[in-house]
């Protein structure tokens, strides 16, 4: 009797164990499902890897990782969700593509999944998740069709996306007596003295074309500039636009030799071979600046806010991730969406080397990363809208002031007359596009 | 009577059978020109064909071509009055007569130099040629840091030697136009080179030694009997370079992207920049359109003008 007493305890017992695993478990039915994820070969995601290997082994879902060179993701991802079944369950996009990708009809709203109660997981708590880069990477349709408002939905999560810091040569600020600079007149003072003392200032992105632009955005936002009005008028030829030009040229003849020829990663090699005495761009340049293959400055570097003009304003950019509307696997994709960027895969990839996205994952991990309290005070002032994310912006960024900025920086020509023309071609852009048939 | 003969004779012959309208030979040679022309229609036609049609969409990677708005003429007339097409053009031109006209004479003069048999010839002419086994994205690679304005050892031995301040080479419109062709001529004077020595050496012994008999010298030589005789070859070299010009764009793509500005943006690469840079793929037709016209408008006039089958059977 007691043994049968022991057995159907056992049994018992046993059936709740296994009727709670299988409530537990939410992964349990995608057991076996094998998706494919479409990201860039770059260092946060290369790094993400060992989290994918994790993923797998609690999940049971399998992932294979399509790992392109970023300059070719579009292309290959374009072609892919154009099919009737594409091959993507997941895809990683440059925040700039979000608005082409929704309106081709390639993306899936991940509203659909968020209703869905056996798919979220009630930890996940989106509001952590840094304000702008959710809105830069993930929202489309809102104000403008980029931003966030009513008629706007959510297309992505954000996954290696980034703001603007100030990173400066600790030793050489010291050395020269120099305060770090808080605002843009103070920036372009520490500047002027630097090159008076015979050290390369501030490095920049200079290359004609989409970098030069970039280099120059950085500044255009916190002197309180925009590219379009309201109305879609360009605006690149306003007060605060050139005046931006014109640090820009400030920073060419203050910086180091070559800057009209430099992309990203020439201007970050400069700052990390110790041939600039700052860095304003990226904050990936921290994690750089610890990588001994990469950098002769590790130890050396102090972080500080984006410097302010008439307002605050750091660039969002980097990457989101979301699933394409031909995706023959979107709960197993949402569910891995949802692995990576829950707190506890946010926290995991600090640990191995990435880039968080969450507040709370910067504010718990201060020690060893310098940059992570900067940051975390830069996130609220970061500007999503920094720049147009329109399907035009392309042609704008690339043959309008990428070619304008080019000659500001190369020439000594007058701004005002140069970014006139830019906005003139820039107006007849948008006109072409049919910007202006309500007006 | 003999020839009533012959005539009764002849008469009296079978009807000769009736020719097959194909004969055993006859499908021979069109059996083996079929593979090459299917290649032809298939490589060559078919993409020209297709460049047209879809000058006439505006199409946009990620759309359907079938969803993609039919524009008719739109995009050349866009063409046509784009100062940025003109430009890029300006470029091309100015780049193609630099380097052709320094390639040929250095190809040329260099094989004159070296087709006599001289101690070392062979070491001279592998080490001519090295540069044509390089492919042209590594060339802009070497190039591009050869000519960094920080590190590039160009910059570092005009200082360590002559004392010259470090220039922005590709960050400068001019000396960024001077260093594509530069490179161009590094990489493609070998080429001229290699085709104008195999001509020189196959050139008959007797009719130089005859020159020689009859009192000319070098100079003479070289301009009334060598290179009169290469004519040929020199005229397919000249195309060869020609058509590569407005169809290369590998290294200046990674040397310069283009710019400063369009200072180094050939016609081909800005046809690229406007596919897959601003993804506009039908005005990108159009323009490859235009570079189609223009590559063979240029090559039936040099070969109208100096055509190397005519002076081949002439020789």
């Amino acid at each position: 009797m007691t043994g049968l007493f022991k057995k159907g305890v056992g049994a018992l017992a046993a059936l709740t164990m296994s009727t709670t695993l299988a409530f537990a478990n939410p992964y349990e039915k995608y057991e076996g499902t094998t998706i494919v994820v479409s990201w860039p070969a770059l260092s946060h995601f290369i790094k993400a890897e060992e989290l994918i290997e994790e993923f797998t082994e609690e999940t049971g879902i399998e992932v294979e990782v399509d790992a392109l060179q970023y300059l070719k993701l579009r292309d290959r991802q374009l072609l892919e969700m154009s099919k009737d079944e594409g091959e993507y369950d997941v895809v990683s996009w440059v925040v700039m593509w979000k608005g082409e990708y929704v309106s081709k009809g390639l993306l899936t709203p991940l509203s659909q999944f968020y209703t869905n109660g056996s798919l979220v997981d009630p930890n996940y708590d989106i509001n952590d998740i840094a304000d702008a880069y959710l809105q830069n990477g993930g929202i489309v349709g809102g104000h403008k069709g980029y931003m966030p408002g009513k008629s706007g939905a959510m297309y992505g999560v954000p996954f290696g996306a980034e703001t603007s810091i100030l990173a400066y040569r600790k030793d050489i600020f010291e050395e020269q007596g120099l305060e770090v600079p808080e605002t843009y007149d103070e920036l372009r003072d520490v500047m002027a003295k630097l090159h008076a003392a015979g050290i390369p200032a501030l490095t920049s992105r200079g290359k004609t074309g989409h970098q030069v632009t970039a280099g120059w955005l950085l500044h255009l936002a916190p002197l309180g500039g925009k590219i379009f009005d309201d109305n879609w008028n360009p605006v690149i030829n306003s007060p605060e636009a050139v005046e931006a030009a014109q640090v820009m040229r400030e920073v060419v003849k203050t910086g180091p030799a070559g800057i009209p020829t430099f992309g990203f990663g020439e201007a970050a090699a400069a700052f990390l071979q110790g041939e600039a005495a700052m860095h304003l761009d990226t904050l990936k340049i921290a994690a750089m600046s610890r990588d001994p293959k990469l950098s002769k400055i590790d130890g050396k570097v102090g972080y500080a806010l984006h410097p302010v003009g008439s307002r605050c304003g750091s660039e969002t950019g980097g990457f989101a991730a979301g699933i394409p509307a031909n995706s023959q696997n979107k709960e197993a994709a949402f569910l891995f969406l949802q692995y990576i960027t829950s707190k506890a895969g946010d926290q995991r990839m600090v640990e191995l080397g990435g880039d968080p996205v969450r507040i709370s994952t910067l504010q718990n991990n201060t020690e060893g990363f310098d940059e992570y309290p900067v940051v975390a005070e830069q996130l609220p002032c970061a500007d999503p809208d920094w720049r147009p994310l329109i399907p035009e912006w392309n042609e704008l960024n690339i043959d309008v002031l990428g070619q304008a900025l080019t000659q500001v920086i190369t020439t000594d020509d007058p701004i005002q007359p140069i970014m006139d023309a830019a906005n003139e071609k820039a107006r007849a852009i948008m006109e072409r596009e049919g910007y202006y048939v309500w007006q | 009577m003999a020839h009533a003969d012959m005539d009764t004779q002849r008469l009296d012959l079978p009807e000769p059978m009736p020719q097959p309208r194909f004969q055993a030979g006859f499908i021979t040679p069109y059996a083996f020109i079929f593979p090459a022309l299917l290649v032809m229609l298939g490589g060559l036609l078919y993409p020209v064909f297709m460049a047209m049609y879809l000058s006439l969409y505006d199409w946009q990677i990620g759309l359907d071509l079938e969803d993609a708005p039919f524009v008719g003429l739109t995009n050349f007339s866009r063409m046509l009055t784009d100062p940025q097409v003109w430009e890029v053009l300006w470029v091309t031109m100015r780049f193609g007569f630099w380097t052709i006209t320094i390639e040929m004479t250095l190809g040329v003069a260099l094989a004159l130099l070296l087709e006599k048999p001289i101690r070392g010839a062979s070491v001279f002419r592998t080490i001519f040629i090295l540069p044509l086994m390089v492919s042209p994205v590594v060339v802009g690679l070497i190039w591009r840091y050869l000519f960094d304005a920080r590190v590039g050892w160009i910059n570092y031995y005009l200082g360590a030697w002559f004392g010259i301040e470090p220039q922005i080479w590709l960050g400068d419109a001019q000396l960024a136009f001077f260093a594509i062709v530069f490179t161009d001529i590094w990489q493609w004077t070998p080429f001229i080179f290699i085709i104008v020595i195999a001509g020189l050496q196959a050139l008959p012994s007797e009719v130089v030694e005859a020159s020689t008999i009859d009192g000319a010298n070098w100079w003479q030589q070289v301009f009334l009997v060598k290179l009169p005789m290469i004519k040929s070859i020199l005229v397919i070299a000249l195309l060869m370079r020609l058509i590569d010009v407005f169809r290369g764009m590998e290294v200046m793509l990674i040397m310069t992207g283009g710019g400063p500005g369009r200072s180094t943006e050939l016609l081909s690469l800005h046809i690229y920049n406007r596919a897959f840079e601003t993804q506009q793929l039908g005005y990108a037709s159009a323009i490859s359109v235009l570079l189609i016209v223009i590559v063979f408008a240029i090559s039936t006039l040099i070969l109208t003008m100096a055509n190397p089958m005519k002076s081949r059977s002439d020789v």
